[in-house]
């Protein structure tokens, strides 16, 4: 930490204040909405606090559009994913940080080029492809989809804090007649903890956030998650507002919590990637 | 990746043996197996559609999706004498170029705040952290309402601090909604940013300015000349990932202009999607595809060597 000057200590805070309030923004325009009336969204010049707080617009959103079906599927999508990342990375990230193997640099360049797209490049593909699965409208594409594309993510961050485990406690497993299955189940998953959690939370995130493919593959109301469910709510002439902000915060409430718990980890896990090797 | 099945059936055989004997030969297929769900995964869901991609990019196909034969160049052809692609392209370069540049400038300035002690820190990094947790859609929705013309409240702060002396339609001419877009963009990749380079800064050591401070070095030599070199690789990392991310972002410009009018706001993410599902034009959808996916690839080689290059 640098020293600092006496301008600085006055000058520093204010800007750091001034950010605050810029970040937060949106996010308490999108709370003030969800609380106004159907007419005070539409009122010209606009209003920033409610001139009358319908708290209601929480409990109607549950009726107007099959709500708890979105917030269902989005759990379903996005713990589905993250059971199967972790369960295909494990494996994976054990093999990179402890296993020496011809063709290591090739799947790590595979794992490189994973990264590189999003499902959008590839949609056209892929919507071949869940057509043929016959996944079309169903959760199971979309848990299929994001657990492939934070593949590479987990695999890294994991096989980081995997090579941090001295080795010789592995080994001393395995003297008292672990298999390596055993060894890495008592030995490296429970030191790799931190690990695993900030893999877990992220991916959970990134795939409860998801939008284009749920946009793509998912035409049914009821099998839609919530970040497409809130479209419901923009109709041919008009949006509704108030609901849009407050399903929205169903949404947000839950991740931001969960991103805030892991804001230690979270750096040393997304730069682990480009660190090593 | 043939060769790697049969292998692992092999080491299946062999793991039912008593594996002792044979233990040497078996450790060889062991790493693959250990691989296997992982690469499944990777193989299924994004290797074969990127084969499909470019095997649609240079089929015929019919308003049914079906594949009508090879017609060689064609959809290439037809996509790059579109008079909208340069436009399309050269948004993406914009686009890509403006949020990931500016958002790194701004990302120093505001790593280097929050090195800072001072009451309440906690709380802005808290706050920092906010757009990034939220969903794309949702933050790209709220602002465009905040943007709206008539009921937006950015109109309505602005013409009260005297700023405007009446509403812009901040959506609608491409030569402001284009920039608002950007500034979306900024909004939303600033928390990553800062937050990489915020961990490069808190790795440099302190005596290394104190030092400095003794040899009679100002702030603006001890940035150029401490900090930035030391930055080098989270800077790196953060440019690298943010080109990557924000090329292919779809929900900010989906959600707020769709590209209109006319595909004056289009990047080729959105301009591809529209081909695919709005007009249903596979073929040449699958060419724009494929046309992205070589420039991500050209982009990684040309950060790789450089990268390379660097190191030695």
């Amino acid at each position: 930490m640098q020293k600092t000057g006496k301008f600085q200590k006055i000058i520093n805070p204010v800007l750091a204040y001034l950010l605050f309030v810029v970040l937060i923004f949106p996010y308490v325009i999108m709370i003030l909405t969800s609380l106004k009336s159907k007419e005070e969204v539409y009122s010209i010049p606009p209003t920033i606090l409610p001139q009358q707080w319908v708290f209601t617009n929480f409990l109607d959103i549950w009726e107007k559009v099959p709500l708890s079906d979105y917030l269902l599927n989005t759990l379903i999508v996005a713990g589905g994913a993250t059971v199967l990342t972790l369960i295909c990375a494990i494996p994976a990230a054990y093999a990179m940080a402890r296993m020496k193997f011809a063709g290591k640099k090739f799947y790590m360049y595979l794992i490189m080029i994973t990264q590189m797209f999003s499902p959008i490049v590839l949609l056209v593909g892929l919507f071949r492809e869940i057509q043929w699965f016959g996944l079309m409208d169903s959760v199971w594409g979309l848990v299929l989809t994001n657990a492939a594309f934070n593949q590479a993510f987990a695999v890294w961050i994991l096989s980081g804090y995997f090579s941090t485990i001295p080795y010789e406690l592995e080994q001393a497993a395995w003297l008292d007649g672990c298999t390596k299955a055993q060894a890495l189940r008592k030995i490296i998953l429970p030191l790799a903890l931190p690990g695993i959690i900030t893999t877990v939370i992220f991916v959970f995130i990134a795939a409860w956030n998801e939008f284009a493919v749920a946009l793509t593959f998912i035409s049914t109301e009821e099998m839609k998650p919530l970040t497409v469910g809130i479209y419901a709510f923009f109709g041919m002439y008009d949006v509704q507002w108030q609901y849009v902000f407050a399903t929205s915060l169903v949404a947000i409430v839950p991740v931001v919590i969960l991103f805030l718990l892991i804001e230690k980890y979270l750096i040393s896990g997304l730069t682990a990637g480009g660190v090593k090797d | 990746m043939n060769l790697e099945k049969i292998e692992t059936k092999k080491s299946l055989a062999i793991t039912k043996q008593k594996r002792v004997p044979k233990q040497r030969k078996s450790q060889l297929v062991v790493p693959y197996l250990w691989l296997l769900p992982s690469l499944i995964l990777i193989v299924v869901v994004i290797i074969f559609p990127i084969y499909e991609l470019f095997s649609i990019s240079f089929s015929k196909i019919s308003l049914s999706g079906l594949k009508k034969g090879f017609i060689g160049w064609g959809n290439f052809s037809n996509v790059l004498n579109d008079p909208t692609f340069p436009l399309v392209l050269k948004n993406t370069l914009v686009w890509t170029v403006g949020v990931v540049g500016i958002s790194t400038l701004l990302s120093l300035g505001i790593a280097s705040l929050l090195n800072q002690e001072f009451p309440g820190r906690r709380l802005v990094r808290s706050a920092l952290i906010i757009p990034w947790a939220v969903s794309l859609i949702i933050t790209s929705v709220i602002w465009k309402y905040i943007l709206d013309y008539n009921y937006g409240v950015f109109n309505l702060i602005l013409m009260k601090l005297h700023i405007i002396d009446e509403n812009i339609y901040w959506l609608a001419d491409p030569s402001i909604s284009f920039p608002v877009m950007i500034g979306v963009g900024i909004f939303v990749t600033i928390p990553f940013t800062s937050f990489v380079i915020l961990s490069g800064l808190q790795a440099i050591p302190a005596d290394l300015y104190e030092s400095a401070s003794v040899d009679g070095a100002n702030r603006w030599s001890k940035f150029v000349h401490i900090t930035l070199p030391l930055l080098r690789q989270p800077l790196t990392i953060s440019t690298v990932l943010n080109t990557i991310y924000v090329f292919n972002s779809f929900p900010i410009i989906w959600s707020m202009t769709k590209g209109d009018p006319v595909n004056q706001t289009d990047t080729i993410i959105t301009y591809l999607y529209k081909l695919a599902f709005m007009s249903q034009k596979m073929g040449e959808a699958a060419a724009v595809s494929v046309i992205s996916f070589l420039l991500l690839l050209v982009f990684s080689i040309l950060y790789v060597t450089i990268a390379l290059r660097r190191e030695q």
